[in-house]
């Protein structure tokens, strides 16, 4: 067998950020895969230890703009943990609101990429108009339309008045039929099908051995999410079905990431429905005592780990995160193995990577 | 759950051949998490080994190196297990000159990236890692990048200043052609 090696970037791969692969090639065929990163390092492990928990939390909503809220809120969970900080309830409610929000911008994102690669320009518009449903959400509560400023340690940053609750739930009301409609689209129309359907397959056993996570994961059968395995803030009393496929192929994870929006627009009904009144953040905080934790949480790409070890001061001696892409790189070598070179901007994005969360 | 904890206790010291204690918390939603610290560097392959046979996930690896672990003369790394839900953390310590540690590449697959990025960041060498390249440093930046002063731009390779962008025309008038 006589292989060539090409390299391709995000122009080719229809990525919105710089990554790069080193593709061995036989022919037309993929027959293996080097993942290139760094071209969006900046260091933030070692700014993270520069400066204090306050404003780590604004360094940290800063990481990454599609899972801006997952990063402060699990380091928020962190410096709580270590502290012994309980925050209120209704604060927990709140924070289960907003990482929700984006998880339904974030996997709408993603379906739209998906639509654009195979050459459905009217889809890709529709879905971007409906994902727009929560742009506007977002930019009506919080003010800004992707990164929300809502957690602070001991709570969140924000509250909503009676209106903006009412607004809040008639937003979800209109986003059901379009996302029902959406699903159906990805679930039966021939051409989506025809593209995605056993394309880039990911085994469960391979699933299992590459430890990918999140919708990656899930698309190949493994029941795990972190909301469900290691319950935190709200999400303990909320319910919610764990979506899962077993096809393991591009068309599996859109069905995963659009079967996780409507039940997203469930939760924060459920929220809303739920929320008790009262304080939003706790009244007094402790200083940080020295010691060491782990948090957790669901980000929209899956399973996202904080570790923090503090001193007694008010700056982490380490804070250490990884992310979910940081798990499903890998796996691209088994995805893309045997499949056309046409086939590689699809296949890569439907990991959704988030490449400033790999680098950091 | 306390024949859990007794299974994870007994699968590490069987592996690593003497009794190890996993201090064991629980978080106010009912979340447990172990923590254990191994004495000695090389037993985090055995007790890997038996994370393993508990069907155990490698989540993360964070190396450290705190002012209070320099005056003992060590640095420290911990692995951060899942299992099944639980996050089993085992940490270890190293000297602080000619840390060698060996590759759990061959147990966890996912491995490779993370010992690929401590070995860039800290002066620890991974022995046995298949492909021990620099994984986000360009390779131009001294190695140990958490142990020494460099300059912020160099560290970022440029990407938040200019810095990169007249490192790649500078690379462009040397070669005359241009940059993939």
């Amino acid at each position: 067998m006589s292989t060539s090696v090409i390299k391709l970037g995000p122009h080719q791969l229809a990525l919105e950020e710089p990554m790069y692969f080193r593709v061995e090639v036989d022919g037309e065929i993929v027959v293996g895969l080097d993942v290139l990163a760094g071209y969006v390092h900046r260091g933030m492990e070692h700014l993270v230890m520069k400066r204090n928990f306050y404003q780590n939390i604004t360094l940290l909503e800063r990481l990454c703009s599609l899972c801006s809220n997952s990063h402060p809120s699990t380091f928020c969970t962190a410096v709580e943990e270590v502290a012994g900080i309980r925050i209120p309830a209704r604060a927990e409610y709140l924070r289960a609101i907003a990482d929700e929000i984006k998880r339904i911008s974030s996997h709408l994102f993603n379906c739209a990429i998906i639509a654009h690669i195979i050459g459905q320009t009217a889809l890709f518009k529709t879905v971007m108009e409906i994902r727009e449903i929560m742009q506007d959400t977002k930019e009506s509560i919080y003010g800004n339309r992707m990164d929300l400023a809502a957690n602070c340690i001991g709570g969140v940053r924000y509250d909503l008045t009676p209106e903006s609750a009412a607004y809040l739930g008639k937003q979800m009301e209109r986003m059901k039929g379009p996302l029902d409609e959406l699903y159906r689209t990805y679930a039966t129309d021939q051409a989506i099908r025809t593209r995605t359907e056993g394309l880039g397959i990911l085994s469960k056993p391979d699933a299992v051995n590459y430890a990918v996570v999140g919708p990656v994961a899930r698309a190949s059968g493994i029941v795990y999410d972190v909301r469900k395995k290691n319950p935190y803030g709200a999400y303990d009393r909320l319910r919610f079905e764990v979506a899962t496929e077993q096809g393991g192929d591009v068309r599996a994870r859109a069905m995963v990431r659009l079967r996780e929006a409507r039940e997203a627009v469930s939760l924060i009904e459920q929220c809303l429905a739920d929320m008790p009144p009262g304080a939003i953040y706790a009244d007094t905080l402790p200083e940080i005592p020295a010691g060491e934790t782990i948090a957790k949480s669901e980000a929209p790409r899956g399973e996202l780990i904080y570790y923090l070890k503090t001193d007694g001061t008010d700056m982490p001696v380490r804070l250490k995160w990884r992310v979910p892409s940081y798990m499903n790189w890998d796996a691209l070598q088994v995805m893309l193995k045997g499949h056309s070179v046409a086939d590689i901007p699809l296949i890569v994005n439907s990991i959704d990577p988030c490449i400033s969360c790999t680098d950091r | 759950m306390m024949e859990f904890k007794k299974k994870v206790s007994e699968m590490i010291s069987l592996w690593i051949g003497e009794e190890v204690a996993v201090e064991w918390r629980i978080d106010i939603k009912g979340v447990m998490t172990g923590w254990c610290r191994l004495q000695e560097g090389t037993l985090i392959l055995p007790a890997a080994e038996a994370v393993a046979c508990l069907e155990g996930r490698l989540s993360m690896i964070t190396a450290y190196l705190s002012e209070q672990a320099k005056l003992k003369g060590v640095r420290e790394i911990s692995f951060h297990f899942d299992l099944n839900g639980t996050t089993l953390t085992l940490s270890i310590e190293l000297p602080l000159e000619g840390a060698r540690i060996p590759s759990l590449t061959h147990i966890f697959r996912n491995a490779d990236w993370n010992e690929r990025e401590f070995m860039e960041l800290y002066d620890i060498q991974v022995v046995g890692h298949p492909d021990p390249r620099r994984l986000f440093l360009d390779k131009s930046i001294d190695p140990a990048a958490f142990e020494r002063l460099i300059p912020y731009s160099t560290f970022s390779n440029g990407a938040n200043s200019k810095a990169l962008w007249e490192k790649v025309m500078a690379q462009n008038n040397h070669t005359g052609k241009e940059i993939p």
